[in-house]
């Protein structure tokens, strides 16, 4: 809420020097915050969690109490639970045992309305809604400010429960030629968008999920023999270095891969035995525009997840967006197509990109 | 008109003026792209002078492969007939060839371009205003005078002509009022013309230039595979700038684009969609293009080159053999 305050303080008199701190202190607890998770080693303990199979409980029939909303707490559920109580009744275990659900997105390239329709479907962000957003917040898209401010804003509402991995677009070679350094200095300052090409160096490159699911803006690396450790020893605090770092091939940035044909440039041995080597299910990724929004290969190892449907008003594709229970880490896939966008007037950044083709 | 009350700006009238604008998108996208290095062309600047906007990388990847698609096909047609022949660029908008051939030296006979009344008068006043446009011309010209009006500029080499593509009779009592020869070998070329006329409208000018040309070839650049999703949304994109693909009909896909010239007198036919063509081109020089600027998204490419073609049709009364016109 603070961010967002600042936000609005800022666009209504973008030179104001008091508004412009404030949104650096934001901007610093922000990259706190990243730096902090980005260094906390998961912990190996076994948790009461794995020992738990809440999915296979069932809610007898003459149960009357409240019962979660499609697994979320909801006002409601908090309302009639209070009353519950209040007759020392007793809530059903599998209510008090439902683990927390994590919704994973892909890339959502600065689709401010699909990300709002994406928060409508899904339910807002909060304590016991988590998201992760797996990178590419920027670019291509003609809303990329609202979509990284709406999504720094969750992270500092939510700190522990809003998270945001870096993609390629976060870089500054990406923001210079897709659109969203433009519309930065457009809407802003030049300054503004070298606040915004900082913080992005600060957010973290990977997330492990219950030690089982690591996901990852682009993909995994051509060689064997890469562990989480060595990911977690990189200085990812810069932009991409050139290729064979393993930096780069996280993002699946362009001069670490090869320009032509291939689109994945990991096979499904690689992914196997990455996964293998450092004990984990299955890793998912985005990067790539999925006509299904979504696309599960290397025999359920590897999953790619796309959130920007029809993207750049051309594609047609949908969106998609993963759930994932902690109980199991089944990943069930939402897909949702594209919804209506003002008709931005023309200007620098955004008209150059949305071309009709060839005429 | 029923009731007498004439309407200022008639629906056809606002189609028209749609279709003249895409004239602008085509120039300023090359004028952006040569200014990148995609590939040279040294007359553009005089057309569009300033590089203007980014445009998206896969969108310069696709204008290289339709101007050198283009060129392989002209060039091959040129070197057949030895540059006995004619060119007619049909809806040429800005286009630089005339002065690359010029620059080449392998200029057809004479070379005509035809557009639209209000395209033509400001690509006269480019080439008046500036030398190293009028140069090449007055160069090529036998007197010291090029004849000149609003809507047309007649040299020994180059002639352009104001007409409507869909007024036939017109646009052959021009053709000929400017010395078109047709006995020569003749190459005709549109790009992204055709489709926005109406199925029965283009039919009718195809089969004219059969009808009226023994020895001729017709080159078409536009539209194809636009029965998907991808070709949907690009319809409904352009609707909404009120740019209509009347002709999208003949846009479904090769066949039908060979179709229409196979039925209208053409002997045989031909379609690439452009992701053969970018794959046939010289890949030495297409990899040098894709060095200077990364593409992020890979399928944005290809469902752009999949959805745009190019046919070329032959009426072969001297044998020029189509079979062999492109380089293998």
């Amino acid at each position: 809420i603070a961010f967002s305050r600042f936000h609005s303080s800022i666009r209504v008199r973008p030179n104001d020097k008091d508004a412009k701190m404030k949104y650096q202190e934001c901007n610093k607890i922000v990259k706190q915050k990243a730096f902090e998770r980005a260094i906390a080693s998961d912990e190996l303990k076994r948790s009461v969690v794995d020992s738990l199979d809440i999915e296979n409980m069932t809610i007898e029939d003459d149960y009357a109490g409240p019962k979660l909303e499609d697994g979320k707490v909801t006002l409601k559920f908090m309302k009639d639970l209070m009353a519950w109580f209040k007759d020392q009744k007793k809530l059903h275990r599998k209510c008090a045992y439902q683990t927390e659900e994590i919704t994973i997105c892909g890339d959502t390239h600065g689709q401010y309305y699909d990300l709002l329709n994406i928060f409508e479907l899904n339910g807002l962000p909060s304590i016991t809604n988590p998201y992760l957003f797996n990178g590419d917040f920027v670019d291509r898209g003609s809303f990329s400010v609202e979509v990284i401010l709406t999504l720094f804003g969750f992270k500092l509402l939510y700190p522990e429960h809003f998270h945001l991995l870096r993609g390629n677009h976060e870089t500054d070679n990406m923001n210079q030629m897709y659109g969203f350094e433009g519309e930065v200095k457009a809407k802003y300052t030049a300054q503004m968008f070298q606040l915004f090409s900082e913080v992005f160096q600060w957010l973290p490159l990977a997330q492990c999920i219950n030690s089982k699911v690591l996901v990852m803006h682009g993909g995994l690396f051509s060689e064997d023999g890469v562990t989480l450790d060595d990911i977690r020893k990189i200085d990812r605090n810069r932009q991409p270095p050139d290729s064979g770092k393993t930096m780069c091939v996280l993002l699946q940035d362009g001069r670490s891969v090869s320009k032509r044909g291939v689109s994945c440039q990991f096979g499904p041995d690689v992914t196997e035995r990455f996964l293998e080597q450092n004990k984990l299910q299955y890793i998912v990724r985005s990067h790539e525009v999925k006509a299904e929004g979504y696309e599960v290969t290397h025999s359920g190892k590897c999953i790619t997840v796309f959130s920007a449907p029809n993207y750049c008003d051309q594609m047609g594709n949908k969106g998609a967006y993963i759930h994932l229970r902690g109980s199991d880490l089944k990943p069930e896939f939402h897909q949702f197509t594209a919804v209506p966008h003002p008709d931005v007037k023309p200007m620098a950044y955004a008209n150059s990109l949305m071309q009709l083709g060839m005429m | 008109m029923s009731n007498g009350m004439r309407m200022p700006f008639a629906d056809s009238d606002i189609a028209d003026e749609a279709v003249r604008a895409t004239c602008d998108d085509a120039s300023i996208c090359k004028r952006f792209a040569t200014s990148k290095g995609y590939w040279t062309d040294l007359y553009v600047q005089y057309f569009v002078r300033q590089v203007g906007e980014r445009k998206a990388p896969e969108i310069n990847r696709g204008y290289y492969g339709r101007v050198k698609g283009m060129n392989l096909l002209i060039d091959a047609f040129l070197k057949k007939t030895q540059c006995d022949c004619q060119v007619v660029n049909l809806g040429a908008g800005l286009d630089t060839t005339f002065w690359r051939l010029k620059d080449e030296n392998i200029m057809p006979k004479k070379f005509f371009e035809v557009d639209f009344p209000m395209i033509v008068a400001r690509k006269i006043h480019n080439i008046k205003t500036k030398p190293p446009l009028s140069k090449p011309l007055i160069e090529t010209h036998s007197t010291d005078a090029l004849l000149l009006d609003g809507h047309s500029l007649d040299s020994d080499r180059y002639c352009i002509i104001g007409a409507d593509l869909r007024d036939l009779p017109t646009l052959e009592e021009k053709l000929k009022k400017f010395q078109i020869n047709p006995e020569l070998p003749t190459l005709f070329l549109s790009e992204c013309v055709l489709v926005y006329m109406t199925p029965e409208q283009s039919s009718k000018l195809v089969h004219w230039v059969a009808d009226a040309f023994p020895t001729a070839m017709f080159i078409n650049y536009e539209q194809v595979n636009m029965n998907d999703r991808f070709g949907e949304i690009m319809i409904e994109n352009l609707q909404r700038r009120q740019c209509n693909l009347a002709g999208v009909d003949l846009c479904q896909s090769l066949d039908s684009q060979k179709e229409r010239f196979l039925s209208a007198g053409w002997e045989s036919a031909n379609a690439l969609d452009m992701m053969t063509v970018y794959n046939m081109l010289p890949q030495e020089d297409v990899a040098r293009i894709e060095c200077l600027e990364f593409l992020d998204e890979k399928e944005l490419l290809q469902q752009l080159l999949q959805h745009y073609c190019i046919c070329w049709a032959v009426k072969d009364k001297l044998n020029l053999g189509e079979a062999s016109i492109l380089p293998s």
